[in-house]
């Protein structure tokens, strides 16, 4: 595609771990600013069009790139971050903002001065000083996110960030990703397990299958922006949503297809 | 738990427990009317430590500095073994089995092979406290440096870091709470071994050797004092190595940076 300037391409981007296909040539253009989600099943390859994209893994075939620049198999090119927050415990909250820049030669005054001001807008202003196992879930999370805003990257690749939470948190943390994108308009890339967390966060849908993994359908979010709560229970989510489940589970085997049907 | 609690637990309760102890030798001594050669009532020990005070604090200090310098040099080099195991996997693995059949050779046979190599002042000292401290460092170490996350190093590598820097950063900070794990258990034998190593060969006139001498005159007042002197300078080491851990590791104990520190932010 030549026409709109994509932020993140893969094209005929592969991965195959010996015989097996982990990954079957996948195209995918996201667009500068855009939220896209990737949902699937276990197996689809999501994890491993993760690492691809993380720069962690080197495809066995097709080219990934970031603003047009060829960056396959190279680290540090996009923003990282999982669901566990892996916040190093030795280091203050401050201190774990800025790790990127001290993993490349060592914190400036003026990035240190970044990360309190990153702290500060996202409500952490209180804790720069205090060390991560002092602070909550929800609040680890939202450090991890702040590492990796602080590493100025254009894509943010974030694989089921939220996934160890509960859910008033999690859903507390959904409409705090989403402040936070609009407010700094990064190009987001989220893999997620929860259809629902999909629909109200993106854009697009990317809905992925496995055996071997591939993408399967692309999706459009139509549902206009900001989203509040209530936009969970329109019938626009709810056919997205169903349109998604259908994808997914044509291709699951059918747990106990062929008994017939008992009970209500 | 509050500051009050906390120095009734740390403080007040060991003390009374020593007291516990010294009052039921007392009372034991009292009324089985046993023999100041045989047990001497803790009266007369204090009387010795008092009569001999000089010669004691000399030896105290000769075995301190065994100790401290024997210590140092063991957890040094156990460190040092244990990220050079990491980083290659065949020192690992021609490294491992020597040093597990190390720690089968009794420390008493070392020390006399240690004499006749290095002689009878500080160096065999040195070396048998040093290998007391080495093992347990070393695995210690070596499990801390192989327990880092798999995630956390992918992340870190995502992020663009280097392998120095992953060792820097990542790698050796998760090494100090197995380190000193290693540390603390290791401190009281390391004083062990340093008694060990004056009892085969000493002219250095440490505490173990005062205790050998006293012993060889049925001088139990002169044994005791010793062992008081021996067992004060046990709980010395085991809270030099706190205060060190507390130091070097402050996340560990304290939810915030320390005011002063370099991570400390002040606007």
């Amino acid at each position: 595609m030549t026409t709109a300037p994509a932020k993140l391409a893969l094209s005929r981007v592969s991965h195959r771990f010996g015989e097996t296909v982990a990954l079957a040539p996948t195209d995918l253009t996201i667009a500068p600013g855009e939220f896209v989600s990737v949902v699937g099943p276990s197996g689809c390859g999501k994890s491993t069009m993760f690492n691809i994209i993380a720069g962690v893994l080197t495809p066995t075939g097709g080219r990934v790139s970031v603003d047009g620049r060829d960056v396959t198999g190279r680290a540090g090119e996009v923003g990282y971050m999982l669901q566990k927050d892996l916040l190093l415990p030795w280091r203050t909250v401050l201190e774990n903002i800025v790790l990127g820049a001290t993993l490349k030669g060592g914190a400036s005054r003026k990035e240190r001065e970044e990360g309190v001001a990153l702290a500060r807008r996202y409500g952490l202003g209180d804790f720069v000083n205090h060390y991560p196992a002092a602070l909550s879930g929800g609040m680890r999370q939202r450090v991890a996110l702040m590492r990796t805003l602080a590493m100025h990257r254009d894509v943010l690749l974030l694989d089921e960030p939220f996934g160890a939470l509960d859910s008033q948190t999690r859903f507390a943390m959904q409409q705090w990703l989403l402040s936070v994108w609009e407010r700094e308009r990064r190009t987001i890339v989220f893999v997620t397990h929860d259809i629902d967390e999909s629909v109200y966060l993106s854009d697009r849908v990317v809905v992925m299958s496995p055996r071997p993994g591939r993408i399967r359908r692309i999706l459009e979010v139509p549902i206009p922006r900001p989203r509040p709560v209530s936009c969970l229970t329109t019938p626009e989510f709810a056919a997205i949503k169903r349109e998604i489940l259908d994808i997914i589970y044509e291709e699951a085997p059918q747990i106990g297809a062929g008994t017939p049907e008992t009970g209500a | 738990m509050n500051g009050r609690g906390a120095l009734v637990l740390k403080v007040v309760y060991p003390l009374l427990a020593l007291l516990l102890v010294i009052v039921v030798w007392h009372l034991a001594v009292a009324y089985y009317q046993i023999p100041r050669y045989v047990l001497p009532a803790p009266h007369d020990v204090a009387l010795h430590i008092a009569d001999d005070w000089r010669a004691l604090m000399k030896g105290f200090g000769v075995t301190f500095i065994e100790f401290l310098l024997g210590f140092v040099l063991g957890a040094g080099a156990g460190f040092v073994f244990a990220v050079l195991m990491d980083a290659a996997q065949p020192v690992r693995g021609i490294l491992y089995p020597i040093l597990i059949v190390s720690q089968a050779i009794p420390i008493v046979a070392i020390a006399a092979a240690l004499t006749i190599w290095l002689g009878f002042g500080l160096a065999p000292k040195l070396v048998i406290v040093a290998l007391v401290v080495f093992f347990p460092v070393v695995v210690n170490v070596l499990d801390g440096l192989a327990s880092v996350d798999a995630d956390l190093l992918k992340l870190v590598r995502a992020m663009g870091a280097s392998k120095l820097q992953v060792f820097r950063h990542v790698k050796l900070p998760a090494t100090y709470s197995p380190l000193f794990s290693a540390l603390k258990l290791s401190a009281t034998f390391s004083v062990t071994g340093a008694v060990i190593a004056e009892w085969t060969a000493s002219t250095s006139g440490g505490i173990g050797a005062y205790l050998l001498q006293a012993n060889s005159r049925l001088n139990t007042s002169g044994t005791f004092a010793a062992i008081a002197f021996l067992a004060a300078l046990g709980v010395v080491a085991f809270l030099l190595v706190v205060l060190t851990e507390r130091l070097l590791t402050p996340w560990r104990t304290s939810s915030t940076a320390r005011r002063w520190s370099r991570a400390y932010w002040r606007d």
